[in-house]
C-alpha cells in the first residue's frame, strides 16, 4: 500500500484530504506544519507528499527545498490559493502544482498518475 | 568839481553801465557756469573796461564754511601782462564783440593763475574779513601797504591778520578788493580783484561798479547753479521714472501671467485694478469692471458676503483667507471651488485702506484630492476583500469537499436527496469562483508581454464563448472581420492568457445579458492612422443596460446589477486592456442595444 504524507495547516482540509485518500486505498500520515512535515518525511518515508504553500513556521516552499535536498525523486504536489506562485522559480522542484478546490477529482487523478507512472 | 571833471565822471559812469550791459547780455546767452564765470572775469579785466589786472572768483561750498577757488583771469607775470595789453591795443574789439568772438571761445590756454586757484580752499573763519564780508554783504578794500588813501564809504582793512590765511600767500599783493557775491540772501561766493602789475589805485567808483557787477554776477551764477541742479535732478528723475515704468510693466506682467484672478478694491469698494484672469472669471472686460462698486449682497463666499468680509479686512488691517469655497455672484452659485484671499492694501500713505482680492480656482485640485481618496478607499476595499477572500477560501473547500463525501456515501442508499446536495455543491463552486476572482483582482500580477497573434486569441475566445452560449441557446455571430482573424497575422505586444480572460469576461457578460435565441454580434476591424495601427473589437447584444448609472459604473470593482457574481469581471477586463495600452468603453441605447468597444494598439497586421 502506498503511503502519502499530507502537510496542511488547516484542520478540516487536512482531514478531508486524509479521508479522501484513504477511500482511494492509500495509507495516509498528516502534519500540521513544515517542521512536523519534515520530521514525518524522514520517519515515514512516504511514496508521495502533498504540501500546502502557505503555512506557519516553515512555509511550503522551504519544506519543498529541504526535502529535495535529501530526496530528488519522491513525487511532490504543492498546492495553494488561486493565482499565487504560479510562475515562481521555486515551484519547479515540485512535480505538480494545483489550485485548492472543493472538487478533489483532479487532485486524486494526479496522485494516481504520479504514484503509478514509474 | 569842475565841469570837465563832472563830464569825465559821467563819461566814466556811462562806460561802466555800457560794460555792465555788455556783460549782462553775453551772460544771459548761456547757461554754462564756466562760460558765465569767464565772461564776468573777462569783463572785469578787459583792457578797455575796468581793466583790473587780475580777477579771482571763489564759490562758497554747500556747507557755507569754505570758499572754493573756481576761476582766475590775469597774467602770471609782468611780461605776460605787457603781452596781453599789447594784443588788446592792436585789436579794436568792444567787450561784447570780444566776448562773442571765436577768440574768446577758444581761450583754452591754461593759465598758471587759473590752475593755482582751482587748488584753493579757504576756510571762512568767524571774525575774519572774508567771513564777515559774506555775512554783511559789504565790499572790503584791503590795503596792507601803509600810508594809502582812505575812503569813507568803503571798508578799509589794513591789518593782515584780519584776512583768512592762505589768501594772502596766493594773491601775493597787498592791495586788493573783496566783493561779496550774494543773491538775495543766499551766499554764492566772492570776487577778488587787484592791480598787481600797473599798481593802479582802486577807486570808490571802481568799488561801486564792482558791487553792481557783484550783485549781477551773484544772481547769474546762482541761477545757473540752480538751473544745473534742476537739470541733474530732472535727469535723475527721468531715469527713476523709466525704472519705475519698467517695474510697473514687470509687475503687471507678473500679475497678468499668474493663474489667479486679482481684483483691487479701494476704500469705497470700487474696482481700481484687475488682471486678465479676473476678466475671465467675471465674464466682463477690464474696462467694464474698473470703476464698478461691489455692493452688499452682490457676491458671497459660501454664506458670507464679500462686502462684509472686505470691510472687516480693511478695518482690522488683517488678511483673511477663504479656502475651498463656492462663489455666488449675482444670485448664481458657481460650480467651481475657489481659494480666496483678502489682503488689506494701501496704495500710498495718504490713501485709506483698500483690499486686494485674489481668487484661485481650486476645482481641479479638489477633484484630484477626491479621486485620490477614492482611489485609496478602493485600494483599501480591494485589500480588505482579498483578506476576506483568503479567510473564506479554506472553509469553502472544506464544506464542498465534505458535501461531496456525504453525497458519495449516502445517495446510493437513498438516505439523502442527491439534488439538494448538488445544489450545495454548485453554490460552493460558485463561491469559490468569486473568491478566485477577488484574489485575482487584488493580486496585481506583473505581466510578461511578448509578441502575440491577437487574431488567434480572439478565435480561441470565440470558440470558448460559443460553448457557453450554446448552453443558453444564444448565437454568437461574427459580423465582420471573420477573415482577418482567421487568415491574417495580427501581431501586438501582450500576454495571451490575460487578453483571453479580458475578452472572455466581455463575452460572458454579453451572453448572460442575452435571452434565448438572441444573438451576440462580434465585429473586428483593423485600422491605421498617423498614430499607429489598431484593432477594434465590438461585442454587441440586444438588451440594454439597466440604467444610465450602470453605464458609468459598470467597470467599477464590485459593481453588479446581477443577483450573483463578484462584479469584478469587467473591472479585471478594463485593467488588462489598459495594461496593453488599449481602451474599452460601453454604449447602451435603444437603437443598438449594448455594445462594448475594445481598441488595442498593434505592431503590425
Amino acid at each position: 500500500m502506498k503511503k502519502i504524507l499530507v502537510v496542511e495547516d488547516d484542520m478540516p482540509i487536512r482531514n478531508l484530504y486524509k479521508e479522501e485518500l484513504i477511500d482511494e486505498g492509500y495509507d495516509v500520515v498528516t502534519a500540521p506544519d513544515g517542521v512536523a512535515g519534515y520530521e514525518l518525511f524522514r520517519k515515514e518515508k512516504p511514496d508521495l507528499i502533498t504540501i500546502d504553500i502557505k503555512m506557519p513556521n516553515m512555509n511550503g516552499l522551504e519544506l519543498l527545498d529541504k526535502i529535495r535536498k535529501e530526496d530528488k525523486s519522491v513525487p511532490i504536489i504543492i498546492y495553494s490559493a488561486y493565482g499565487e506562485f504560479t510562475q515562481n522559480f521555486s515551484t519547479w522542484a515540485a512535480d505538480e502544482y494545483l489550485v485548492k478546490s472543493s472538487d478533489l477529482t483532479e487532485f486524486k487523478n494526479r496522485v494516481r498518475e504520479l504514484l503509478f507512472r514509474k | 568839481m569842475s565841469a570837465d571833471d563832472q563830464i569825465k565822471n559821467y563819461q566814466d559812469l556811462l562806460r561802466q553801465y555800457n560794460i555792465l550791459n555788455q556783460i549782462s547780455r553775453t551772460v544771459s546767452s548761456t547757461l554754462d557756469l564756466n562760460k558765465i564765470l569767464r565772461i564776468i572775469l573777462t569783463g572785469v579785466t578787459f583792457g578797455d573796461g575796468f581793466g583790473f589786472n587780475r580777477a579771482f572768483l571763489f564759490l562758497i561750498d554747500r556747507e557755507e564754511k569754505n570758499l572754493i577757488g573756481r576761476m582766475a583771469i590775469g597774467p602770471s607775470s609782468n611780461e605776460e601782462a605787457w603781452m596781453v595789453w599789447g594784443e588788446i591795443q592792436q585789436s579794436s574789439f568792444s567787450l561784447e564783440e570780444y566776448l562773442n568772438s571765436e577768440k574768446f571761445d577758444n581761450q583754452n590756454r591754461a593759465s598758471a593763475l587759473d590752475d593755482e586757484i582751482k587748488k584753493m580752499r579757504i576756510p571762512l573763519i568767524k571774525g575774519k574779513e572774508l567771513f564777515l564780508c559774506m555775512e554783511d554783504g559789504t565790499p572790503r578794500n584791503v590795503n596792507l601797504e601803509t600810508g594809502s588813501n582812505v575812503w569813507d564809504d568803503t571798508l578799509q582793512i589794513t591789518d593782515p591778520s584780519r584776512i583768512e590765511p592762505g589768501l594772502l600767500g596766493y594773491l601775493d599783493y597787498p592791495k586788493f578788493c573783496i566783493i561779496p557775491l550774494i543773491s538775495r540772501t543766499k551766499k554764492v561766493g566772492t570776487l577778488i580783484v587787484d592791480n598787481k602789475f600797473n599798481h593802479r589805485e582802486i577807486t570808490k567808483a571802481d568799488i561801486d561798479f564792482l558791487s553792481m557787477l557783484g550783485q549781477f554776477a551773484a544772481s547769474s551764477i546762482r541761477n545757473t547753479l540752480i538751473y544745473n541742479d534742476l537739470k541733474d535732478s530732472l535727469e535723475a528723475l527721468a531715469k527713476l521714472n523709466s525704472k519705475l515704468e519698467f517695474l510697473k510693466e514687470y509687475n503687471e506682467k507678473i500679475i497678468e501671467s499668474i493663474p489667479v484672478s486679482i481684483i483691487v478694491l479701494d476704500h469705497d469698494f470700487k474696482v481700481t485694478l484687475c488682471n486678465s484672469n479676473s476678466e475671465k472669471l467675471m465674464g466682463r472686460t477690464k474696462e467694464y469692471l474698473i470703476g464698478k462698486k461691489i455692493k452688499k449682497g452682490l457676491v458671497s463666499l459660501d454664506e458670507q458676503d464679500l462686502y462684509d468680509e472686505a470691510e472687516r479686512v480693511m478695518q482690522d488691517k488683517r488678511a483673511e483667507g477663504f479656502y475651498k469655497t463656492t462663489v455666488t455672484f449675482g444670485g448664481k452659485k458657481s460650480n467651481e471651488i475657489y481659494d480666496i484671499m483678502l489682503v488689506p492694501f494701501k496704495f500710498s500713505a495718504e490713501t485709506p485702506e483698500g483690499v486686494v482680492v485674489s481668487i484661485e480656482n481650486m476645482t481641479k485640485t479638489v477633484k484630484l484630492e477626491q479621486s485620490l481618496s477614492e482611489a485609496k478607499r478602493l485600494s483599501e476595499l480591494g485589500r480588505l476583500s482579498a483578506t476576506v477572500a483568503h479567510e473564506i477560501r479554506n472553509p469553502l473547500i472544506a464544506i464542498g469537499g465534505y458535501v461531496n463525501r456525504v453525497k458519495k456515501k449516502y445517495t446510493e442508499t437513498g438516505q439523502v436527496n442527491e439534488e439538494n446536495l448538488n445544489i450545495i455543491i454548485n453554490e460552493v463552486a460558485r463561491l469559490e469562483k468569486i473568491v478566485n476572482e477577488i484574489l485575482d483582482y487584488a493580486a496585481e500580477r506583473r505581466v510578461e508581454h511578448s509578441e502575440i497573434n491577437i487574431g488567434k486569441v480572439l478565435q480561441e475566445v470565440i470558440s470558448l464563448a460559443q460553448a457557453a452560449a450554446e448552453q443558453k441557446n444564444v448565437d454568437i455571430v461574427i459580423e465582420c472581420g471573420s477573415d482577418s482573424i482567421s487568415t491574417r497575422e495580427i501581431i501586438m505586444n501582450g500576454n495571451a492568457d490575460n487578453l483571453k480572460q479580458a475578452f472572455l469576461n466581455v463575452f460572458n457578460n454579453a451572453i448572460e445579458a442575452s435571452e434565448t435565441r438572441d444573438q451576440v454580434k462580434i465585429c473586428v476591424q483593423l485600422e491605421e492612422d498617423e498614430d499607429g495601427k489598431y484593432i477594434t473589437v465590438r461585442v454587441n447584444n440586444r438588451t440594454l443596460l439597466s440604467s444610465e448609472e450602470e453605464v458609468y459604473n459598470i467597470f467599477l470593482p464590485f459593481y453588479t446589477t446581477k443577483s450573483r457574481g463578484s462584479g469584478l469581471g469587467l473591472t479585471i477586463t478594463k485593467r488588462i486592456i489598459e495594461q496593453h495600452s488599449g481602451k474599452i468603453d460601453v454604449v447602451s441605447n435603444i437603437d443598438i442595444g449594448t455594445t462594448f468597444t475594445i481598441k488595442l494598439p498593434l505592431v503590425r497586421f
